[in-house]
């Protein structure tokens, strides 16, 4: 067994999640339940998290010799070691980011050297999009594969073999609430994807949004269906459910109905947080399906990523017979911020009030001004509050503008009605939200631009029934490329490649030129107006114009 | 080049990996990144390549390579 307590580590992410959960009495209760793509499945307890956990955080501190506030990367798809991975090195106080396992060859290696991580734990196959070599990534110490038994050499190690060899006991050094904790990578409408640094402190907002939002009780099942590679798959995936001494279901396989509503049913989850997409998705099937299923043990759905449009709230009441609660947040905010709950009536459409007593959204105008109710305006919060980020990584400057007098600003217009609800209204900005994930157009007009057939790129994001909104591509040619499906094909499998699969843009469209303002800026808003056939308005600083 | 041999290739391509094989029983499960979005750009070359279409329902029901296989040998016999 493990370990040591102390009033200085209670801030600990890893700890609080693995270790309290000990001292809470939960050593035997499951702590997750990892179902496999054929559904068979492994129960791991609190105390099998702790060790596991307490073996990692040893081999990277003492056979590894990483320091604390060296950054750890997991690049792996759902498995239980990522889980561990996670929590192991928290504990160890190593700031720690998970990559999505889809992104690119180019989104990863950009993630690496902007981390400057010093370790990655990731499997065999991913080592060619990692591409290592000391020149490209000269702090890069280490990385370490789950599916080898042996190490191969001193940089690329075999995990299996430094856990057989690590003591289970780990004693959690003091944390104070202000070590940084978790990294997180978020795109901008310009420029590269950023770093979002948090810190320990964020546990707490994490712990009681889980619990008085998502109204999730101590003995409740609950099934949160995003990736670990997004904040909310790490909140309320992660540390949400395993601070508050929860038992979660992960499942590793793809979307498919009669899978997951089996999950539902069988697990007898309770609390089950799911995205619009998903939801938008299971609409589409005949509605027969689900009286194949007894769902009598949940008793409300949360929904997180995108709007919630209010026929899915109805089709859950319908078809399902349960209330779908929205909840908006951002990986700046780290924990909710504006939710939907149970106790509070739903207003079909709006994304709910404030989560708690200790969140106080506000419109605000551009100047900074405070707005009145039914105003539209920048939804902002007031700052600080304890999951809010502290940085973006080499970004302090970008960091600063999110900033007016004491008001965080989301990047969202909203207004708030005179009940307190707000009212998404879109972003202010360029960035795209597909399926729940938020896409850089400059990302991808960037790799737009690698594919040896392109000569300029414009990326949009439109309004999609199933998707919330779909990446559309505008490119021009270089001479000598005619447009065809051929060229087209290419052109998505290299975005899928280099960015990540969410990025691929749906729809390619071959123009001559893309409209430029006079200083080179792509103007998509003049391609988002053609696209949907409406007036291109003002066009007096286009390029030519 | 059979069917299979050609489908690996394709496989490679739009996975981004010259170390899958393929066999008839593998489904989204067993190649990493294969998920809706990649599933589209699978199906978008596969139909490119070969110089068929499947239907929706044809799609639907294609729940493992096996059923790949045998919907494009079914297309390609009656072309």
């Amino acid at each position: 067994m493990t370990t040591t307590s102390s009033s200085s580590n209670f801030f600990n992410i890893g700890y609080a999640c693995t270790t309290q959960q000990l001292l809470n009495g939960h050593a035997d209760k499951v702590a997750l339940k990892f179902i496999f793509p054929d559904q068979t499945s492994v129960d791991y307890t609190f105390l099998d998290l702790d060790t596991e956990s307490n073996k990692i955080a040893n081999f990277l501190s003492t056979t590894l010799s990483i320091v604390e506030g060296e950054t750890v990367l997991i690049l792996l798809p759902k498995t239980p070691e990522l889980f561990f991975s996670f929590l192991g090195s928290l504990k160890h106080k190593a700031i720690t980011g998970i990559l999505f396992s889809s992104l690119g060859e180019s989104a990863i290696s950009e993630r690496i050297i902007d981390s400057n991580a010093t370790c990655i734990i990731t499997k065999k196959n991913f080592l060619k999009k990692i591409n290592f070599s000391k020149e490209l990534y000269p702090n890069l110490k280490h990385i370490l594969l789950i599916d080898i038994d042996e190490h191969i050499d001193a940089t690329i190690l075999s995990y299996k073999k430094l856990l057989a060899q690590a003591s289970t006991m780990f004693i959690v050094p003091p944390t104070s609430p202000e070590a940084p904790s978790v990294l997180h990578y978020t795109s901008g409408s310009t420029g590269k994807p950023k770093g979002v640094l948090h810190h320990h402190r964020s546990l707490a907002l994490q712990k009681k949004t889980f619990r008085e939002v998502l109204s999730v009780q101590e003995n409740d099942i609950y099934w949160c269906t995003a990736d670990q590679g997004w904040v909310t798959g790490v909140s309320y995936g992660i540390i949400g459910p395993w601070s508050n001494g929860t038992t979660q279901i992960q499942y590793a396989g793809a979307y498919t109905p009669e899978v997951w509503f089996n999950i539902l049913e069988s697990e007898q989850v309770n609390v089950w947080y799911t995205a619009p997409t998903a939801l938008r998705m299971l609409m589409k099937e005949d509605e027969a399906l689900f009286t194949n299923y007894e769902l009598h043990h949940l008793r409300h759905i949360s929904s997180v990523g995108e709007p919630l449009n209010p026929e899915i709230i109805s089709w859950g009441k319908e078809v399902l017979g349960k209330d779908i609660y929205d909840t908006w947040f951002q990986t700046e905010t780290g924990a909710i911020m504006i939710a939907n709950r149970p106790g509070l009536p739903i207003k079909a459409g709006s994304m709910g009030k404030s989560s708690c007593n200790e969140i106080f959204p506000v419109i605000i105008s551009d100047d900074g001004v405070p707005l009145p109710p039914k105003s539209e305006g920048n939804l902002c919060l007031v700052a600080p509050f304890s999951s809010l980020f502290s940085t973006y990584l080499h970004y302090p400057d970008i960091y600063q503008k999110k900033f007016i007098h004491s008001y965080y600003f989301s990047g969202d217009r909203a207004y708030q009605d005179e009940d307190g609800y707000l009212w998404f209204l879109g972003r202010a900005d360029d960035i795209i939200n597909t399926a729940g994930h938020l896409v850089s157009p400059f990302e991808v007009e960037s790799a737009l631009l690698e594919h040896s057939a392109v000569s300029e790129s414009a990326v949009i994001g439109v309004s999609d029934p199933l998707l919330y909104e779909k990446v559309v591509a505008f490119v021009s040619l270089k001479s000598g490329y005619q447009p065809s499906k051929e060229v087209e094909l290419q052109i998505r499998l290299h975005v899928s490649n280099r960015v990540s699969s969410t990025a691929t843009p749906q729809e390619v469209y071959f123009i001559d030129d893309i409209p430029k303002n006079n200083s080179g800026k792509i103007m998509r808003r003049i391609l988002k107006k053609q696209y949907i056939n409406e007036d291109v308005g003002d066009t007096s600083t286009l390029m030519g114009s | 080049m059979n069917v299979q041999s050609e489908l690996n290739q394709i496989f490679c391509k739009v996975f981004n990996d010259d170390s899958i094989v393929i066999s008839g029983n593998m489904t989204s499960a067993n190649i990493d990144g294969w998920d809706s979005m990649s599933h589209i750009n699978l199906i978008l070359t596969v139909e490119n390549s070969f110089k068929i279409q499947f239907s929706q329902k044809e799609l639907m029901r294609q729940r493992n390579i096996s059923d790949l296989i045998r919907d494009i040998e079914h297309k390609l016999q009656s072309h």
